[in-house]
């Protein structure tokens, strides 16, 4: 399927990679490891695009969700993963009430592959990426089985902040970056398919726990831990495996990008 | 760099993070001189080392804390919360009867809402046996046998003689200030004057309330506390503000973090980074633009075809596009004044010189355009006003020969009738004068 990368652009690099290709190490990778770099690069394209038309977090969560669980089962070389991305975009914005307009979605995608491009006249190209997006919403919604609605992080994790700031002095909690930081690194996890491969309250958790952890903030201690008493299923190693991820997700932005 | 923060967290993970931190941060001068400052304790995991060494520059950089200190509003209803106000953690944590003691002396302060029921009354005031905090701090104090004074200068006058004690029970359930507290003899005094309460909590008041008045995650503890099976999670989803659609939006206010430009760890998706011109809001005002103008010259191109209908669709299609395009604008006031109406022209390039002042043909065109309004007014006898429009028509295009002398003809005849008019009023008066004495 000839996407919109190809006819955006001549000239991005790595957008479109030839089979076979050798990575900027110059190794030869193996074909899933090639994948989830591209699968990397896409989510990078979906969360810039979505600052750029001011979507807010959820909505940018579940055009990510959409986009991992599309290509759960698909094979990437199937679809034009960039045109996948562009539909669950707008596909995002219509489920979570943040209405995007494809005109929108197309002229910062444009500018995206062609960096400082005039914008695209009103002619038969615009029509047929405008098409084009519509059409491959609905192959998302037939691969989902319409299942697009997702429980996710965020409304957990602000209601733990507000917990756990209860139980630290406000003047501490004031100079600490906690919020920000936990939300930072919840934003980052739709990066990678962790995101649908742990449960929300985990990821909230983890994140939450990380971010208390980088600053050094001690929390009291009583007959259980307060990240026990948030979530009773949650144990240290779910708490350590979403970090893992997560961390791989970092290091994968230096060898990506 | 923060070095408080810092030196919090290399004191938590200890010498390996420290050692790292040196060495990813090598070219950051802004470390390079708090170095010397930092010091060394336990361990933690090696992955998280690395990581918050890495990302060290943006975690502790001072412009990263966006969040501002926002007070909690008061008094939510159970079913108008916007959010789900849930028992303070450390009852589900169990957390021990002296750290809580502790933590609770260490973190109360003056000016915070204290709420407890009156458990003794002397002359002097009334004992209070604290149950819940309300304001400034949200934490489970019942069961750790905290007793507040209110001395009775602390009780506002009720404006009667009655001594202010009698208005008090044992048993009510009081809302009071915090006034002083003395954490090495453990005692604390309150107050019903609203002064005493902090700033952001002023408009709480102070006395006796009703059992419905105590704080919501009071009385969602104590039903937590006499039923283990409620645990954190059921009781959050019970909430009715947790089912708030615009919770999250909510929340993010209240926390104070951006969605718009939301902070993220990755290196390239710093905020700073992102260009104006690259956004969606720009990008559609600079093709709307491109879009109308092309409209513009294809309706240009009718109107000198002599094709005056498709040229105005020509001109509305661009304005529908890009409103208040100026050269739509122009090109449609053109139009207008070329078939007569007058008046739409003159609406048109005023709208097209609201935004661009200086735009030669909107000035031009105004100006002639207002000198065939002026002439209609004369025509009307209206001379005053064309006299208004034909000096705003000079003053748009100074170099127009009949704005000039249109302008020299009326000031001309307006003085001849205003010489003529006073000698008619003089005439007038000497008649008048003239008819009294008679």
């Amino acid at each position: 399927m000839e996407g919109p990368s190809s006819r955006l652009s001549e000239a991005r690099d790595g957008a479109v990679q030839p089979a076979g290709g050798r990575d900027a190490s110059g190794e030869v990778e193996s074909d899933s490891s090639r994948d989830v770099k591209t699968h990397f690069r896409v989510c990078r394209f979906i969360m810039e695009t979505g600052v750029k038309l001011g979507m807010r977090s959820v909505p940018v969560a579940t055009a990510c969700v959409l986009y991992h669980r599309f290509f759960e089962r698909v094979n990437i070389s199937s679809y034009e993963p960039y045109l996948v991305a562009m539909s669950c975009v707008y596909l995002a914005g219509k489920v979570e009430e943040q209405h995007i307009r494809t005109r929108d979605i197309i002229n910062v995608s444009h500018r995206y592959f062609n960096s400082g491009s005039a914008p695209l006249e009103c002619d038969k190209e615009f029509w047929d990426l405008r098409d084009s997006v519509v059409q491959c919403e609905l192959l998302i919604l037939r691969q989902l089985n319409f299942h697009v609605s997702f429980e996710h992080p965020h409304k957990y994790l602000l209601h733990y902040l507000l917990s756990v700031k209860s139980l630290v002095n406000r003047h501490a909690w004031s100079r600490t970056p906690v919020a920000e930081t936990s939300w930072a690194l919840l934003r980052d996890c739709y990066h990678g398919a962790m995101c649908i491969r742990h449960a929300p309250q985990h990821i909230a958790i983890a994140t939450l726990y990380l971010a208390l952890n980088s600053y050094g903030v001690e929390l009291p201690v009583g007959e259980k831990e307060w990240w026990q008493v948030l979530c009773e299923d949650v144990t240290r190693a779910d708490i350590d495996a979403v970090i893992s991820d997560l961390l791989q997700l970092y290091d994968m932005e230096a060898k990506c990008i | 760099m923060d070095r408080d923060l810092l030196r919090q967290c290399v004191t938590y993970h200890g010498e390996s993070l420290f050692n790292k931190l040196k060495c990813e941060q090598t070219e950051n001068p802004d470390f390079q001189a708090l170095v010397s400052d930092l010091c060394k304790a336990s361990y933690e995991s090696t992955l998280v080392e690395q990581f918050i060494a890495r990302k060290a520059d943006i975690l502790f950089c001072p412009s990263w804390k966006t969040t501002a200190v926002k007070e909690e509003e008061h008094d939510e209803e159970e079913a108008a919360e916007p959010y789900a106000v849930m028992p303070p953690l450390e009852l589900f944590m169990e957390v021990s009867y002296d750290e809580r003691r502790a933590m609770l002396y260490r973190d109360l302060e003056r000016g915070d809402i204290v709420v407890g029921r009156i458990n003794n009354i002397r002359e002097y005031g009334f004992f209070l046996t604290l149950l819940s905090t309300a304001g400034g701090l949200k934490r489970d104090i019942e069961d750790l046998d905290l007793s507040a004074l209110c001395h009775i200068r602390e009780i506002p006058s009720t404006g009667s003689h009655d001594d202010p004690l009698s208005y008090y029970q044992i048993g009510d359930f009081i809302r009071a200030g915090v006034k002083d507290i003395d954490r090495y003899q453990e005692k604390i005094t309150v107050s019903l004057h609203q002064a005493s309460v902090s700033r952001s909590l002023e408009h709480i008041k102070l006395g006796v309330i009703a059992r419905e008045e105590l704080p919501v995650h009071y009385s969602r503890s104590l039903s937590a506390a006499s039923d283990s099976t409620e645990t954190y999670e059921p009781i959050l989803r019970r909430c009715h503000g947790y089912h708030n659609p615009s919770v999250v939006d909510y929340l993010l206010e209240r926390v104070g973090i951006s969605d718009t430009h939301p902070p993220s760890l990755m290196r390239g998706l710093q905020s700073k980074l992102f260009q104006e011109d690259d956004f969606a809001s720009a990008i559609r005002k600079k093709q709307s633009t491109s879009w109308a103008l092309k409209c513009v010259r294809a309706g240009v191109d009718h109107f000198k075809h002599g094709r005056h209908v498709e040229a105005m669709n020509e001109y509305n299609k661009a304005l529908e596009i890009d409103t208040n395009n100026v050269e739509a604008l122009v090109a449609r006031g053109a139009l207008y004044a070329n078939k007569g109406s007058i008046m739409k022209a003159i609406s048109d390039f005023e709208l097209a010189l609201e935004s661009s002042p200086d735009h030669r043909n909107a000035k031009k065109y105004l100006c002639q355009t207002l000198v065939e309004r002026g002439k209609q007014l004369e025509e009307q006898e209206k001379l005053v006003t064309a006299e208004g429009l034909y000096r705003r028509a000079l003053s748009l295009d100074d170099t127009n020969p009949e704005a000039q002398d249109a302008l020299h003809k009326i000031t001309d005849t307006i003085q001849v009738m205003a010489s003529l008019h006073s000698v008619y009023f003089r005439l007038e008066i000497s008649t008048t004068i003239v008819k009294q004495a008679f």
